[in-house]
């Protein structure tokens, strides 16, 4: 009895292994859904689209993205998180995946709930103050923060936004005081900044370039590890404060169980996808470099950024809920 | 010179051949929602917001445009033949207008209402353009203080305003504000009353509301009447007013324009207030009031006069401070979010195709839409008579599709749903939705910023009125409290009501 029983199990076990690696073969045969877990406009949104419009050509049929906004990501991304893993369902997902286990009780596991496939690239910040602020380099103002702690002022796009994160690393690395005013949003915080009401932003560059360009604001320093392209001429802000870096972050991923051999197959749609012309020129003008790593390349990266920012979230005592 | 420049930059943009198909289409689907009873501006608008996704910011926006002041118009149709006001501002329309037709002088009415809101349309236009780019100056001045002193303002002028019963319409912005307050809060990113569901974090849509309330309660509460409709088609003849009506609604026409401007700036003065603040006016100063309410054709030609000063000026706020004066100022706003644009003081001078060209569409749509409608009253009487069977599960399937295609969730159409409901039982109740909306709008936006200006104050409270901009809009505040509430005012308040 027992061994009939193991004989089915086995026999099942191999069909399923069958179905799979046919389905992987032919895949894909109907439209592929990608997810974006945020409203149309934002830089998920502008990077995903781009993506996965050239990824519709690369896998010869049809990439629909799916705005699924909400909860800063979390509602998009649980609907990939509990999608049949079949390759038909992917999601965008950014730094905020990395942030939104410290902050939510989220409705599925952050790692352990999606297999990794590629990160599309990452988008620097830039620290900007007004220019009424005294300081003009990244040195000046950790003195003048320190001379006067909790006196100065940062914007932010909203409780664990990238822009209150990127600030809350710039404190807690430089040992600095500096008072959190969220807003919501990016933009009614920059308008804030440009009216010199609060003095301080670490912001996305694309948002920001054009005030910097016109003299409005004022860049102390990139996020980034190298001087961006965009502004080589301004710093990174590691040179004034060693051991700095907070980049935004696109990937894709799919649900966990995902057969081996479709993420393989959508890996390398994705970086012939990153080759093309197109990718390469908007990334470029929105200020983002692509970058390429293999699908377990990108899943330890995506554990790294969460530990990364576990701390932050922690020690910079940044409670949600 | 600078202006007229501008200006002409602005037409360029409008009389391109697409931009003008745009804003005949939007002039166009505004007049017929204006003359059909229960389709507002606000949720065409939002239903129409995700079809604009593949069109270019002008264009959208030319369009978005077009269908709100249309809708100033078709509204005055429907309230001059049939006494049914197709927008809210029209109620005042109908207590002289609808008198008029009784009388045989349906055209006249008709024809002094399209030429007082073509004035009023022009004068609101030049406005925006004279007065936006200074505006825009002052609007980075604005902190939080300013902010939060200003919406005070709004909010008490509004429930100051309101008609009907003050205790009703109070109760009704308390309801807003406890609906606006659903999400995260800003200032903590706790999340309130969303009882631990993911899509309320977020915070209850606009578009939710306003369609759940406005559309899917009014149709419920018109199915519960019997269809009683009276049509005076057969009197439409003589279009043209005489010369003595002329002369009587020239000056009406300039008030009201001046009134309907005022009310335009100031955010969360819809229309109806304008409209009724001239009509009062001007039953003030006739010779013989008695002859309002019995075909007056000055209480046709002031308020409709304001009602479309009032649509068009309500786009200063928006426009150059990206602040949502109204309800469909706050889905243009959407409307530019989604195209990438961020609204506030940068978009005159980072996108001026899109400023000037918007100012230029405006008078354009307002001349299309005199053309509209006067030889066209007999198509929008025609449509009058689609039976509600028809037209009502028409709307609402409409505004399911809208509402799903926001944010792609079956969830806010159950939301709306409930809001339908709760819509369905205030109108019943007597409880006037407009206030709702208002405080729902305003007063999430009053709490940031009040707390905002407390965090940067560091907890003092004078910071409110030691700054310059902030004490003015407190002592407009008091004003208008003590202007309002004084006896005699109220008393002509309730006159009017009656």
């Amino acid at each position: 009895m027992s061994r009939l029983r193991s004989i089915t199990i086995q026999a099942a076990g191999l069909l399923i292994a069958l179905t799979t690696s046919v389905a992987a073969q032919d895949y894909p045969n109907r439209p592929v859904r990608l997810i974006i877990p945020f409203p149309p406009g934002g830089s998920n949104d502008v990077v995903g689209r781009m993506i996965g419009t050239q990824l519709s050509e690369q896998l010869g049929k049809q990439v629909i993205v799916d705005n699924r906004a909400g909860a800063g990501g979390v509602v998009g991304t649980e609907i990939v998180s509990k999608a049949p893993p079949d390759g038909y369902t992917l999601g965008v997902i950014s730094l905020a995946h990395a942030v939104n286990p410290w902050l939510y009780k989220l409705p599925y596991d952050p790692i352990k709930g999606f297999a990794a496939i590629g990160i599309m690239g990452t988008g620097p910040n830039v620290l900007v103050v007004h220019p009424s602020l005294p300081v003009r380099t990244t040195q000046e103002l950790i003195a003048l923060a320190k001379a006067k702690p909790g006196d100065l002022q940062y914007a932010s796009a909203g409780i664990g936004s990238f822009q209150h994160l990127g600030s809350e690393l710039f404190k807690l690395t430089a040992k600095a005081d500096i008072l959190h005013v969220p807003f919501k949003g990016g933009g009614p915080a920059m308008t804030d900044v440009l009216g010199g009401h609060t003095k301080i932003m670490f912001s996305s560059l694309v948002q920001t370039t054009p005030h910097i360009k016109s003299g409005k604001l004022l860049a102390l320093g990139t996020g980034g590890s190298k001087r961006s392209t965009v502004l080589p001429d301004i710093p990174t802000i590691s040179e004034g404060l060693p051991g700095y870096t907070a980049e935004n972050w696109w990937g894709i991923v799919a649900p966990a169980g995902t057969p081996p051999a479709i993420i393989k197959r959508l890996h390398a749609a994705l970086s012939a996808a990153q080759d093309t012309e197109a990718v390469t020129k908007q990334f470029s003008s929105e200020g983002a470099s692509v970058v390429k790593m293999s699908s377990e390349e990108f899943g330890k990266y995506m554990v790294s950024e969460m530990n990364k920012w576990e701390r932050v979230v922690k020690e910079g005592g940044i409670k949600a809920e | 010179m600078d202006l007229l420049n501008n200006l002409l930059f602005g037409f360029g943009v409008a009389f391109s051949l697409q931009n003008l198909a745009y804003c005949f289409i939007g002039v166009l689907v505004g007049t017929l929602i204006g003359v059909l009873p229960g389709i507002g501006p606000l949720a065409t608008i939002a239903m129409l917001l995700p079809l604009t996704f593949n069109v270019e910011p002008v264009g959208a926006l030319i369009m978005l445009a077009g269908i709100y002041y249309g809708a100033q118009y078709g509204g005055s149709t429907t309230a001059i033949l049939v006494n049914l006001p197709g927008e809210t501002a029209a109620v005042v329309t109908c207590i002289d207008g609808y008198q008029m037709a009784r009388q045989g002088r349906a055209g006249p009415a008709l024809a002094i209402a399209a030429f007082g809101s073509f004035f009023a349309g022009t004068v609101g236009t030049l406005l925006i353009a004279l007065a936006g780019p200074p505006l825009a100056e002052v609007a980075l001045k604005f902190g939080a203080p300013e902010y939060f002193s200003l919406m005070l303002m709004g909010l008490v002028a509004a429930a100051v305003l309101a008609q009907g019963d003050t205790i009703k319409s109070l109760s009704m912005v308390v309801m807003g504000l406890l609906f606006g307050i659903v999400g995260s809060d800003v200032n903590t990113g706790m999340h309130r009353f969303t009882f631990d569901i993911f899509e309320l974090s977020d915070g209850i849509g606009f578009i939710v509301i306003a369609v759940g309330v406005f559309a899917v309660g009014e149709i419920v509460t018109n199915l519960g009447q019997p269809e009683r409709r009276e049509i005076f088609t057969a009197k439409v003849s003589n279009l043209m007013p005489t010369r003595e009506d002329l002369k009587a609604s020239a000056w009406p026409i300039v008030r009201g324009t001046a009134l309907g401007s005022f009310f335009g700036v100031l955010p969360g003065t819809g229309p109806a207030i304008a409209s009724f603040s001239s009509y009062m006016l001007e039953k003030k100063l006739a010779k013989d009031p008695s002859r309002f309410g019995k075909g007056a054709i000055e209480g046709v030609a002031g308020p409709e006069a304001a009602n479309n000063a009032d649509a068009q000026t309500k786009f200063i706020p928006m426009l150059t401070l990206g602040l949502p004066a109204s309800g469909v100022m706050a889905l243009m706003l959407g409307a530019l979010t989604i195209q990438g644009i961020q609204p506030g003081p940068q978009v005159m001078t980072q996108r001026p195709e899109l400023f000037w060209g918007l100012i230029a569409s405006m008078w354009i749509g307002n001349a299309m839409l005199v053309i509209l409608n006067l030889p066209l009253i007999g198509l929008w009487v025609k449509l009058l008579q689609v039976p509600y069977r028809l037209l009502f599960p028409a709307i609402m399937a409409f505004s399911a599709i809208g509402i799903y295609s926001v944010s792609n969730s079956s969830f806010e159409i159950y939301l709306t749903a409930g809001f339908g409901i709760a819509g369905f039982l205030w109108l019943k109740l007597g409880f006037s939705a407009a206030p709702l909306l208002l405080g729902f709008v305003l007063g999430p936006m009053m709490e940031e910023n009040l707390r905002r200006a407390m965090l940067m104050s560091k907890g003092d409270p004078s910071v409110f009125v030691t700054r310059p901009i902030s004490l003015a809009f407190i002592i407009a505040t008091v004003l208008i409290l003590v202007v309002m509430i004084a006896p005699a005012v109220r008393k002509k308040k309730d006159a009017l009501a009656e």
